[in-house]
């Protein structure tokens, strides 16, 4: 019997884009939660010294409850776009990707409301200043995110479809779920703990 | 196609002669770039590693000139300020020379010989990310430029004696910069380890990975943890400097900027530059005297361990009281566990010289000294490493520290002339003169070995902390000790990248390619 015309089984192995997307979405995820530990370290070292953290009264949760409910939504619509590229499914693939970054766009204006509400000046002491350099640095990765998705996105359906290109939105997606997560660790630790 | 011939899939075409995938067929062959244009445009990463490892050492010729100049402070023939022009200008010279010597010279050489060799080790035709490894080269090569002339425009890592409104926007650059080099490396390293997890050849597991390859994969991992961390603690500095007159943490007039980052030039984080060393040091070695390990697992959880040991985020004390993390029982041991791993490669080292060939060439083979080398300079470092945190000794605040950093420093440059020498085909040149690479190895031993010996000593002298060592010593001569020790590692440094600029304009024989 000929077996020369059965193709040769593909190579089984991780796939590329999405484990050097993980590995980097890793390394951002370490400088957040190192500037999340130093924010953490110094209101511990402040309230031992009965210091007043943030003044009473100056950080509302209910914007960022409202931020964090939006961010768990995208986290679904992540997903779909995701499920979108697998499929080469064109029309629900821009609609996932349009809500999601919709949802991005929502938690950036939510957070300026969030500055222009609590007033703080960067120069205002160590809770202010970790303040904005901790929020600040979630919105860039926030934008990065967003802008990876996008790119990732509609080169997948634009282009030709096929499973390469299903994987830079999965790697896009990936790094998302991490934004979501750092969210959580600011939410719980700036907006709930104050 | 039959069944009974290998599937190839993409990654694993082999490679063309210039070490690039091959291209799909001869009728789509791109014109290749002019050599002007190559390392801009270049997608083969043999190329990017040879850019990395010539440039790097370049810069770690002029790094140690820089360390002449500081040890000639230290001695009592000039006075540091008049050498540098002010206490600032020394104090941004002091800082330069350790940020460098890690993110400037070492790291970025041991990544380059990895892009290079990596590749061919596992199987994979090139890297994961090829065009990822150049931008990685050119902001890796973009912020050191602006490092560099922004700390001699008056930057730094702070200023002990006060600063203009200008050195402030200096300082600024100078943390773009660092975050520049860090954003390069983190990026080259994600390259490398991607190669080794997805790239490797059909049935090679994680334990069939080669000692280099497996020692970079392990590296990889150790910087993914540990330098993130120094760009969180960059992002706090810079909105403390742009936020003053807060003065929440450092101030510009202080040397409390450089307070933030110094962990990663102290134990245990500056061994993150010393994990492929341990790679380079097998290999070399095996391939000299044509061994193999009887246990290749054990060296792989040796340098796993080293690697493991290395993770140096958690150990910066500026945020809390000193005492409380260095007196603390995971810092000791750290330090302490730190030479284990190194004594049992040592062993592993042994088993292979005894089990492979011993002919007086071979062992007189610069690949054999440098690995020799290089694993002795390592466990030196080590073994003060241990003794710093030995609390009763009291060495912590003293020049016993900077004794660590420059074993692993002098260790990590040995290591890359040995991967010149050992890997000169896969990073595209001729082989490394063996005058030089001998030279080379024998100044970089004499002076790291001065320099740890006269720190050491200098740190038991110390009556009180002092790292920048200006008051001390008690002895005068082991600061002329230091100082000769800096002219040996600045000539060593300095051949070794005469040898490899001179090895570019060599082409590759028989010779290189048999080794």
């Amino acid at each position: 019997m000929r077996t020369t015309a059965l193709p040769a089984a593909e190579a089984t192995r991780p796939r590329t884009v999405v484990v050097g997307a993980l590995l980097a979405t890793g390394a951002v995820f370490m400088a957040f939660a190192a500037l999340v530990a130093v924010y953490v370290q110094q209101r511990q070292l402040a309230r031992a010294t009965g210091q007043e953290w943030f003044p009473e009264g100056s950080v509302e949760l209910g914007p960022a409850g409202m931020m964090m409910m939006t961010l768990v939504l995208s986290m679904v619509t992540v997903q779909w776009a995701v499920q979108a590229a697998r499929d080469e499914d064109r029309p629900h693939g821009f609609i996932a990707l349009g809500v999601t970054l919709m949802f991005g766009a929502a938690v950036i204006n939510q957070f300026w409301f969030v500055y222009q509400d609590t007033a703080f000046a960067i120069d205002g002491g160590r809770a202010e200043l970790l303040f904005y350099a901790v929020t600040g640095s979630f919105i860039a990765m926030l934008i990065c995110g967003m802008a990876m998705l996008a790119v990732t996105t509609i080169r997948s359906l634009m282009g030709p479809f096929g499973r390469d290109l299903a994987h830079g939105v999965q790697a896009a997606g990936a790094y998302w779920h991490m934004c979501v997560l750092c969210y959580f660790l600011v939410w719980y630790v700036i907006f709930i703990t104050k | 196609m039959t069944l009974t011939e290998p599937a190839i899939a993409d990654s694993e075409a082999p490679p063309s002669e210039d070490g690039a995938a091959a291209p799909e067929s001869s009728d789509e062959a791109p014109e290749a770039p002019s050599v002007l244009a190559q390392p801009f445009v270049t997608s083969d990463a043999a190329t990017v590693g040879r850019l990395f490892v010539v440039t790097s050492l370049l810069l770690g010729a002029g790094t140690s000139v820089i360390g002449v100049l500081l040890s000639l402070g230290r001695t009592e023939a000039v006075a540091p300020w008049d050498l540098f022009g002010g206490f600032n200008a020394y104090f941004r010279m002091w800082t330069l020379y350790r940020m460098s010597f890690m993110l400037l010279v070492v790291m970025p050489l041991l990544l380059g010989v990895a892009l290079a060799v990596v590749p061919s080790q596992v199987g994979a035709g090139n890297v994961a990310f090829p065009r990822a490894a150049l931008a990685s080269f050119w902001s890796w090569l973009i912020g050191a430029v602006i490092i560099v002339v922004s700390v001699f425009a008056g930057g730094g890592w702070g200023a002990i004696d006060g600063v203009t409104g200008n050195e402030s926007d200096a300082m600024a650059l100078t943390l773009l910069g660092t975050g520049m080099v860090i954003v390069a490396l983190l990026l080259g390293a994600v390259t490398v380890a991607t190669t080794v997890i997805s790239l490797r050849q059909t049935g090679m597991s994680l334990l069939d990975v080669p000692p280099f390859s497996w020692s970079m994969l392990v590296a990889a991992a150790v910087w993914l943890f540990t330098l993130p961390v120094a760009i969180a603690n960059l992002v706090v500095i810079y909105a403390d400097l742009r936020g003053r007159p807060a003065i929440a943490f450092g101030r510009a007039e202080s040397p409390d900027i450089w307070l933030q980052l110094d962990w990663l030039v102290e134990q245990p984080a500056v061994y993150i530059m010393a994990v492929p060393v341990l790679g380079i040091a097998v290999e070399a070695i095996g391939a000299t005297v044509g061994a193999r390990s009887s246990r290749p697992e054990a060296i792989t959880v040796i340098v796993g361990l080293f690697g493991l040991l290395a993770v140096g985020g958690w150990s910066q004390d500026y945020f809390t009281a000193p005492q409380d993390l260095r007196d603390g029982l995971v810092y000791v041991a750290f330090g302490l566990a730190a030479v284990l791993p190194l004594v049992a490669l040592a062993g592993g080292a042994a088993e292979l010289v005894l089990r492979g060939t011993k002919t007086p060439d071979r062992l007189l083979d610069v690949r054999m000294l440098g690995a020799g080398a290089a694993l002795k300079l390592l466990g030196a470092a080590a073994l003060v490493g241990a003794l710093r945190v030995i609390e009763p000794l009291d060495l912590l605040e003293t020049t016993a520290t900077w004794a660590v950093f420059h074993g692993v420093v002098a260790a990590g440059l040995i290591a890359g002339v040995v991967a010149l020498r050992n890997w000169s085909h896969e990073l595209l040149i001729g082989p490394l003169s063996v005058v030089v690479g001998r030279g080379a190895v024998a100044l970089l031993l004499g002076g790291g070995g001065l320099l740890v010996l006269s720190d050491l000593i200098s740190g038991f002298l110390a009556d009180a902390p002092d790292l920048m060592a200006l008051s001390l010593d008690g002895s005068a001569v082991l600061n002329v000790v230091a100082f000769a020790g800096s002219i040996l590692v600045a000539v060593g440094a300095a051949a070794a990248a005469l040898g490899a600029v001179s090895a570019l304009r060599t082409p590759l024989t028989a010779e290189s390619e048999a080794g």
